[in-house]
């Protein structure tokens, strides 16, 4: 970034199409006007033009850079508008903010990955991202939960994940619907079916704040170091830029020092699960 | 340090000539007590040195309440601000590691910074709440202000700081260097003066660090019982020096509205999710001041306090942090 450019100012991005993925959750596939690129777990502030902007990680492949998405659930004031915006229209973007997913740290090693609801959004780029460098990796395991199979999104992505040499993919529902053949219960559960060499791996969270703590718990007791634990944190990161305070949790700017932490980095702080 | 003078009525007549080229905003007494204010001809003489803080604080001068950020930067009329407490000019510095910070330098913040001379004054006496020392902070500037003023009988005293304040004097062949040197053991006296009369009123005060470790290991009790009386108004954070949280609002054509905020209010931390780790009360009276004791000193170098004492003034529950802190160092001894 240089020096004179203005920090606050979005530049434009054309909404080309909107995927829906579940009931409260679509994709948006947005083309920029400006050159643009972002490593996996990093998080844009992407804006409804008059209304207000929001952080999102894209949840599409860093590789691809002539156009992005963004996995939103409908959840607030801005993100109701962004869920009635119709293709055509010109969304804001600032960013990429803050740190990402470390790939190169994983490369040898087995990467566990347990994702809930939305939090599956920016899993799904590091999904790509990891398999851009499979040739480097020991293995992939997903593991993913959802409160209903209708909650749950990117339905042909576990297909394509089991077809692919190295990768596994799992899921899981809390309230099984018919014709549900999968796991029923929350995604923990699905730690017993994976096999893993703990002596070799590191693990991925990101979901709602309720899984991440009790996935992180579980992962620490079956073996975890807090070292090998990523955690992708939620706060209310509004200028992405380490100054307006809103995403402070303790000393760290989730903005800028995160989004992704070890839990061995926040474990001293106080209320990271809020 | 190198002094330089000029008698009283040739600054007044140099002040009167300079607003010609620069808007001057000084510190004068009003009915509430010393205020920043625009100079005039009028009310030059009127200017108050090297009384103790104004009510308000520097930042406004560099962060407004509420700004366009999207809009062109028109570069207006330089600046002087005169008459600066140290414990605003240190407070800017911290400022300046978050507004100037290499990554994401914030262009408006900047041009005014580069737009303004500042010149501070050196505090002979203190407020009841002042307690700058406490936190290391000397009563007098001897960094990031250009130039410090003294008035002393019929004479202004300038002290020169940074090049850029040496270079602004040098226009001014009045102003020449101070022969008088028993004067500068006259100001010397007036600094230990003020630093005793600092000390005896804060007498017990911890430490700037030390404040920190005791509010790392404070229990939810002591923040309950001091926040009982907070409204959630956020005068403390307005009108701190040093805290600086925003929000950023969204106008039409993708452009923003920055506009002060304060941690203190309801919904500061709250995500779209519903999730609020500040949603009591108490904890947000802790986070204040854990931020500023505790965490900003983690990953900054200046003092997230300066010891001004204005959050007190300002509380319109009569909360006094000191006090509370003055709990904590008695609890643990």
């Amino acid at each position: 970034m240089t020096i004179d450019r203005n920090i606050y100012k979005p530049f434009r991005a054309k909404l080309t199409d909107v995927i829906e993925e579940s009931p409260l959750i679509k994709t948006f596939v947005l083309v920029p006007e400006e050159e643009f690129s972002f490593n996996t777990g990093q998080f844009i502030e992407l804006s409804v033009d008059g209304i207000g902007e929001a952080p999102f990680t894209p949840s599409s492949s860093p590789v691809v850079t002539e156009k992005l998405e963004v996995t939103v659930m409908k959840t607030g004031y801005v993100t109701e508008f962004m869920h009635n915006l119709k293709p055509g229209v010109f969304m804001g973007i600032r960013g990429p903010y803050g740190r990402g997913y470390p790939v190169e740290k994983f490369f040898g090693k087995e990467v566990l990955i347990l994702g809930g609801g939305c939090g599956l959004a920016p899993i799904r780029s590091l999904l790509y991202a990891l398999e851009n460098v499979k040739d480097k990796l020991e293995k992939v395991i997903l593991c993913y939960g959802s409160k209903t199979p209708s909650d749950c999104i990117y339905k042909p992505l576990f297909t394509r994940l089991n077809k692919i040499e190295k990768f596994e993919a799992y899921r899981t529902v809390d309230k099984a619907e018919e014709g549900w053949n999968e796991s029923v219960g929350v995604v923990t559960t699905l730690l017993n079916k994976v096999k893993i060499n703990l002596k070799n791996s590191v693990a991925v969270v990101c979901g709602p704040p309720i899984m991440m703590k009790f996935g992180t718990i579980r992962l620490l007791e079956m073996g975890y170091k807090d070292d090998e634990i990523y955690l992708s944190m939620e706060k209310n990161m509004s200028c992405g830029l380490g100054k307006c305070g809103h995403c402070m949790m303790g000393e760290f700017f989730v903005c800028k020092h995160g989004p992704v932490f070890t839990y061995k980095e926040l474990k001293e702080t106080p209320d990271i699960w809020k | 340090m190198q002094y330089l003078s000029i008698t009283k009525d040739e600054w007044d007549k140099t002040l009167e000539r300079l607003l010609l080229s620069y808007t001057i905003f000084a510190t004068l007494r009003n009915e509430s007590g010393i205020e920043y204010e625009l100079v005039n001809p009028s009310n030059i003489t009127r200017i108050s040195y090297n009384k103790p803080k104004p009510v308000t604080s520097l930042k406004t001068f560099f962060l407004p309440v509420r700004e366009n950020v999207t809009s062109a930067i028109s570069p207006g009329k330089r600046r002087i601000i005169m008459g600066i407490p140290n414990c605003d000019i240190a407070g800017l510095k911290l400022l300046d590691e978050i507004y100037l910070d290499k990554d994401f330098k914030d262009i408006y913040y900047r041009e005014r910074r580069e737009n303004s001379v500042l010149i501070s004054s050196d505090c002979f006496g203190v407020q009841e709440h002042c307690h700058c020392l406490t936190y290391d902070i000397k009563p007098y500037s001897t960094s990031n202000s250009d130039l410090a003023v003294i008035h002393l009988g019929d004479l202004i005293i300038l002290r020169i700081i940074t090049s850029r304040g040496k270079e602004f004097l040098s226009q001014f062949s009045l102003v020449k260097p101070m022969k008088d040197q028993s004067l500068v053991s006259e100001i010397e006296k007036e600094h230990k003066a003020t630093e005793a009369l600092l000390l005896s009123s804060n007498k017990g005060l911890p430490g700037y660090s030390e404040t920190g470790k005791l509010l790392r290991n404070a229990g939810d009790e002591i923040w309950r019982k001091y926040s009982a009386k907070c409204v959630s108004c956020g005068a403390c954070a307005t009108i701190c020096p040093t805290c600086s949280c925003f929000l950023l609002i969204d106008k039409p054509g993708f452009e923003k509205v920055k506009q002060l905020d304060a941690c203190q209010y309801p919904g500061f931390e709250r995500v779209a999710g519903g999730e609020d780790a500040l949603f009591e009360i108490h904890r947000r009276f802790r986070n204040r001041y854990m931020c500023k004791y505790v965490w900003k000193p983690e990953k900054f170098k200046p003092v997230a306090c300066t010891g001004c004492g204005r959050c007190i003034e300002a509380c319109l529950g009569r909360i006094n942090k000191n006090e509370l802190f003055l709990e904590l160092a008695l609890d643990r001894s």
